[in-house]
């Protein structure tokens, strides 16, 4: 007979399987535990007529965050900007746009439609991100679903099936039913043993079986999930061959093939019609007249009573005085700005190394793609290049915008080759995937975030090991966020525990802002 | 007329990245040195791009010119002269002329002191390097020796190390940097190296 299991012990079981976190997850999901939060309600007192005057560094989505805050409770804002664009990192690519890499200027050579569009920085939100979309729904961004799983793309390894691409739905299905099969064979094994009640065991195996599609007698023979041989609609369906498990582990890609629909990137993810930079647009029409571009900062100086920015502008020198500094320059380019900033402070910044995100585009001139029953997603590639993004913007148009590469963790491999080496690369890793792909695609751009101009790094990097954040880290980083003399704040995703998402810019921004507001509470208290 | 014109350009910077274009989008020029090597041109640690406020403009054009040649910059260990390289490819002589006009207008403020070496046992070693770069590190122009007072400390042992394994100064076209490669070898080892630079740190110049 099997016993019951409390609750308690449930999740004691789960903890052991799964870890702190899956224990979390579960504990809230049975109403033991607080749900995560809701999107921040700034209540911002009203800026007091000796005390309003506020310098933004970067006009990145954490500094127009902050614009968009101060200006609506009576702050008068100024926006330095380097370059001569705002959006930082969120930076949508269209017709005759300026790709400032240094030593690798370019211009986006795309035709001039609305649908042509490249997404360089930031190209997805989930749904879970409350504070960016709250801002969206404020601001009337206009959004849309964005695919990040495709089940019809591809996956090609060199070393599976000859390098044959195989259709992600192949090697998805497949792969499910061959874990299915050894879960399913653990369980039969090990019933006994099992901390389950009966009718728990029963509900595993129902799971596990409809997990990977497998039979009655719980082995997996192939499965309609892959799609038809032939027929299927007039005629009965015709299953598939199975692909050997064997061959499928011939590629290492199911670690991030399995992973694409989970975690940060699993559905629901969002994206702004029409390029992500309608969210920038979105607070520039509130605040845009605030910038003033190609404003390179020079120094800056915390006093007692403010905050004091030297900046260099069309040749000259120009002093701006606040009385507080929100400041989203990248940590490494603040090294190299006169500050007067506590020593520990500068140790933080010097801590943080910059990432080195790589992607690139093509003009598709026929959407091939759609031929092939793909409609937006990912095609994943054994190789440099990784990856392939199919567009939703302009289906069954004429021409689109593909990605024909995305490295976030190692782009200095491409970073380093000259343009025409990296774009003979993407052409030759793509048409593993594409037979005619070289042919088919035209006015190539990359976007090598390591070096571009005023930027010269994606996201932050706080960790040095994989084994997480240390003590030291930790300190660091609190220490970064802490103001320094209550007037000078860094902001952006760098001073986030997630960076690389515009939720974290965000939440930086509105825990800079609430620091303030308490601040002064505190101070009209006294 | 427009199509024509623009359908030839664009089969003509298909592998380019310039087109005729572009001048009429955004003012450009080469200034793009603050970026990396920091306001006023003195230094970012964060980027391991040293000081230029203050370099002698005759060593800057040489180095200019020694990477824009693939004279440096091109060894795959030399993670900083890679960094720099593409962006020198691109000058043009007047460019190099731009940049050592505006670099000249930058004050010289010399370095704060980073590490921690022996400058005593490093007072010693820099009497070799002192023939050529002078008994305060106030540089050579006759002997092509760059002044070392005022550098950053983190970029001096970064090509020392350099110069020492070979990464800096190896190319048949760098008669000065063969000279230094011949030198570093009487700092024998990374601890001379950063004794020597913690000498250089007490100078001034």
């Amino acid at each position: 007979m099997s016993k019951q299991v409390t609750r308690r012990e449930f999740l004691n079981l789960i903890s052991a399987a799964g870890g702190t976190a899956a224990a979390l997850k579960a504990g809230s999901a049975l109403g033991l535990l607080p749900n995560t939060a809701q999107a921040a309600s700034l209540d911002l007192k009203a800026a007091n007529a000796s005390s309003r005057k506020i310098a933004i560094l970067g006009a990145g989505l954490s500094g127009l965050t902050i614009a968009y805050e101060l200006s609506k409770v009576g702050y008068d804002c100024t926006i330095l900007e380097a370059s001569h664009r705002p959006g930082g990192r969120i930076f949508t690519i269209r017709h005759g746009d300026l790709i400032d890499e240094i030593g690798n200027r370019q211009y986006c050579q795309f035709d001039d439609e609305p649908h042509m569009y490249f997404n360089a920085g930031a190209a997805r939100i989930p749904s879970t991100h409350r504070n960016l979309l709250a801002y969206c729904k404020e601001l009337d961004i206009d959004l849309e679903i964005f695919i990040n799983e495709n089940k019809t793309s591809y996956v090609q390894d060199d070393a599976l099936l000859g390098g044959k691409p195989i259709r992600n739905i192949d090697y998805t299905t497949h792969t499910r039913g061959f874990l299915a099969e050894l879960l399913a064979k653990s369980l039969d094994n090990a019933e006994m043993d099992q901390p389950f009640t009966d009718a728990e065991a029963e509900t595993l195996m129902g799971i596990i079986s409809s997990f990977g599609d497998l039979g009655e007698d719980h082995l997996y023979k192939g499965s309609f999930r892959a799609g038809y041989a032939s027929g299927g609609f007039l005629k009965h369906g015709v299953q598939k061959d199975i692909i050997a498990f064997r061959d499928l582990l011939k590629t290492p890609m199911g670690r991030q093939l399995l992973n694409a629909n989970e975690g940060d990137t699993g559905p629901v993810l969002l994206q702004a019609r029409g390029g992500m930079d309608r969210i920038i647009q979105g607070f520039t029409n509130h605040v845009g007249h605030q910038i003033r571009y190609r404003s390179m900062v020079n120094a800056v100086q915390v006093k007692d009573d403010g905050v004091e920015i030297s900046y260099d502008q069309d040749g000259s020198r120009h002093l701006l005085q606040a009385d507080y500094c929100f400041n989203c320059i990248p940590s490494h380019l603040m090294t190299g700005i006169s500050n007067n900033f506590p020593s520990q402070y500068i140790n933080a910044l010097k801590y943080i190394r910059r990432g080195t995100a790589y992607k690139a585009a093509f003009q598709a001139k026929q959407r091939f793609w759609e031929e092939e029953d793909i409609y937006g997603g990912i095609s994943w590639m054994n190789n440099p290049s990784n990856q392939i993004w199919y567009p939703t913007a302009g289906i069954h148009k004429q021409k689109g915008i593909l990605l024909g590469a995305y490295d976030y963790g190692n782009g200095e491999l491409h970073t380093a080759m000259t343009q025409q080496q990296r774009i003979e690369a993407h052409l030759t890793d793509g048409e593993k995937i594409h037979p005619n792909y070289r042919n088919l695609v035209e006015k190539p751009i990359t976007i090598a975030w390591h070096r571009m101009n005023h930027m010269l790094g994606c996201s932050a990097r706080w960790e040095r090991s994989r084994s997480g954040w240390t003590q030291e880290e930790e300190e660091l980083y609190h220490h970064l966020q802490q103001p320094v003399n209550g007037r000078h704040y860094m902001i952006g995703d760098q001073v986030s525990m997630h960076s690389a998402w515009q939720e974290s810019a965000v939440m930086s921004a509105q825990w800079a802002l609430a620091d303030m507001d308490q601040r002064l509470r505190v101070q009209v208290d006294e | 007329m427009l199509k024509t014109f623009f359908a030839f350009s664009l089969c003509t910077v298909f592998w380019g990245s310039l087109n005729a274009a572009e001048t009429a989008r955004e003012p450009i020029n080469d200034r793009y040195c603050t970026t990396c090597h920091g306001a006023d041109g003195r230094g970012n640690e964060g980027v391991q791009a040293p000081r230029l406020a203050g370099m002698e403009p005759w060593y800057l054009r040489r180095q200019l010119q020694n990477f824009r040649a693939d004279v440096r910059g091109v060894h795959p260990e030399d993670r900083e002269g890679i960094a720099m390289r593409p962006m020198a490819t691109k000058l043009t002589d007047a460019s190099i002329d731009d940049i050592i006009d505006w670099v000249s207008s930058w004050e010289y403020v010399p370095a704060e002191a980073t590490i921690d070496g022996d400058p005593a046992r490093g007072r010693n070693l820099y009497s070799g390097c002192a023939v050529c770069h002078g008994g305060s590190a106030e540089g050579n122009e006759s002997l092509g020796a760059p002044a070392l007072a005022g550098q950053n400390d983190w970029y001096l042992l970064t090509q020392l190390k350099n110069f020492m394994a070979g990464y800096r100064g190896a190319h048949p076209d760098d008669s000065y940097g063969a000279q230094m490669r011949t030198m570093v070898n009487t700092l024998r080892n990374e601890a001379g190296i950063l004794n020597v630079v913690s000498y250089i740190n007490t100078l001034s110049r």
